[in-house]
C-alpha cells in the first residue's frame, strides 16, 4: 500500500490527488506500526499511530489551504502548472 | 504489502523457514504488478481493463501462494476477515491512484480507511479503529472532498463520454513507466527483505509470551484505557507537543487560505515596445516618476510621505 501510494504521489498531475496519496502512505504505516506493536506487545506502535494521525490531521489541513491558495492564483489544479518553481 | 505482512506474522507465529517464496516468484510477482498498474493509470493510448484483470490476476496469485504457505498452520490471528479486509484495501488503494475523477478517488480513499479500520480491530486495536474512522472517513475526507468540490473545474452538461468535462492534467498521468518500475521495485526489495530475514528476528519470534500478559492487563483495563495510561505515563512531552502542532496548523490553515491574492494573469506584463523605450524622466524633475501614456504631472509626482 505504501508503494502504491509512492506511484501515485509520482504519477498524478491533480495536487488533490496527490495530497491524497500521502494518506494512503500514512495509512500502510500505520497498519505496520499497529501489527507490530501487536507483536511485540507492547504499545508504543499504537500511540505512534496516534501521533500519525495528529500529523496526517494538520498536513492535510495546511496542505489544503496552500492548494486552496494555488488554485486562486492560477485557476486550475495541474502540478505542472507550477512548473517554473523548477528553476 | 498486507500480505508481506500476513506472511511476516505467519513466520513470527511458526518460527520456522521452510518453503519460504522463491526470489523469482516474487520478482515476476512483482513486474506483473507493475505492468498492471501501469495499463491502470490513466494515460492516453493505455487500455485500463487489460491492467485491471492483470493486477487482479497478479493479486490473486499472491493470495493462492500465501493461502499455501499458511495451509497446515495453526494461527488465531489471520481468518478469513483478514483476507477481505486486504483484498478490499489494496484494491481501494489501487482504485484511489487509477481512478481519474478526484471526488471517486477519495470516496474509494475511504474504501481503504474502512478496510484498514477492520484490520485494526483485527489486531485489538479498537480505540485505533475508531479514531482512524473518525478522524479520517469524518474529518480529513470531508475537508478533501470540499476542497475537491470547490476547486472543480464547469463539467460540460450533455456529454456522456466517460471522462468528459475532466482536466487534462486528470486524464493524463506523468511518467507512468518510470514512477511504476521504481515504486515496484521498491515493493520488490521491500518483500524480498521481508521474507528472507523474517526467521532472523528473535524478539519477534519470542512475541507471543509478552502479548499474552499484555492481553491480561487489556482485559483488566481495556485497549483504551491502557493507551491512555501508556500515553500519559511515557510519551506525556509528544502528547503536547502534537496538540501545539495541531493548534499551530489550524491557525496557519486559516491565514494561508484566507489571504486575497492577485492572479498572476491579471498583473502589469510589458510589451516588447514598452521595454524598448528608454525610462528617462519627461520633464526636468529629478525625482520624478517616469509614467508612460500621460502628460500630467501630478501622476509623475514621486509619492512624498
Amino acid at each position: 500500500m505504501f508503494a502504491i501510494g509512492v506511484i501515485g504521489f509520482v504519477t498524478r498531475r491533480n495536487m488533490i490527488v496527490i495530497f491524497l496519496c500521502t494518506e494512503l502512505m500514512f495509512q500502510g504505516v500505520a497498519i505496520n506500526l499497529i501489527a507490530f506493536s501487536r507483536f511485540t506487545g507492547n504499545l508504543a506502535g499504537q500511540a505512534f499511530v496516534i501521533f500519525v494521525l495528529v500529523i496526517a490531521a494538520s498536513e492535510a489541513s495546511l496542505a489544503l489551504g496552500l492548494v486552496i491558495l494555488l488554485f486562486r492564483q492560477k485557476n486550475t489544479l495541474d502540478a505542472d502548472a507550477w512548473r517554473d518553481l523548477k528553476w | 504489502m498486507l500480505g508481506a505482512l500476513s506472511t511476516l506474522q505467519l513466520l513470527a507465529d511458526a518460527g520456522s523457514q521452510d518453503e519460504l517464496l522463491k526470489p523469482l516468484t516474487i520478482l515476476f510477482l512483482c513486474l506483473a504488478g507493475g505492468i498492471g498498474t501501469f495499463l491502470l493509470l490513466p494515460g492516453r493510448k493505455t487500455s485500463p481493463k487489460m491492467g485491471g484483470v492483470v493486477l487482479a490476476v497478479t493479486l490473486l496469485s499472491l493470495a493462492m501462494i500465501l493461502f499455501r504457505l499458511t495451509a497446515g498452520r495453526a494461527s488465531s490471528e489471520v481468518g478469513p476477515y483478514f483476507w477481505i479486509f486486504s483484498a478490499i484495501a489494496l484494491v481501494g488503494a489501487a482504485r484511489v491512484i487509477t481512478h481519474p475523477r478526484p471526488v471517486y478517488s477519495a470516496l474509494y480513499f475511504v474504501l481503504t480507511v474502512f478496510a484498514s479500520a477492520g484490520l485494526f480491530i483485527l489486531m485489538y486495536a479498537e480505540f485505533m479503529a475508531a479514531a482512524l474512522v473518525l478522524i479520517y472517513a469524518g474529518a480529513i475526507l470531508i475537508t478533501y472532498v470540499f476542497v475537491i468540490m470547490l476547486a472543480a473545474s464547469a463539467q460540460t452538461v450533455g456529454d456522456r463520454s466517460p471522462l468528459a468535462g475532466l482536466a487534462e492534467c486528470d486524464t493524463v498521468s506523468r511518467e507512468p513507466f518510470m514512477a511504476c518500475c521504481v515504486g515496484f521495485a521498491l515493493m520488490g526489495v521491500l518483500l524480498f527483505v521481508i521474507f528472507d530475514k523474517a526467521d532472523q528476528m528473535p524478539p519477534l519470534a519470542a512475541a507471543p509470551a509478552p502479548s499474552a500478559s499484555t492481553s491480561e492487563s487489556e482485559a483488566a483495563h481495556g485497549s483504551t484505557q491502557s493507551i491512555g495510561i501508556y500515553l500519559f505515563d511515557n510519551q506525556i512531552v509528544n502528547l503536547e507537543l502534537s496538540g501545539l502542532i495541531l493548534t499551530v496548523s489550524m491557525v496557519g490553515a486559516i491565514v494561508i487560505a484566507r489571504r486575497r491574492v492577485v492572479g498572476i494573469d491579471q498583473r502589469f506584463e510589458p510589451s516588447s515596445e514598452m521595454i524598448s523605450a528608454t525610462a528617462t524622466p519627461v520633464n526636468d524633475d529629478p525625482r520624478s516618476i517616469p509614467v508612460y501614456g500621460t502628460t500630467d504631472p501630478s501622476q509623475k509626482a514621486y509619492p512624498e510621505n
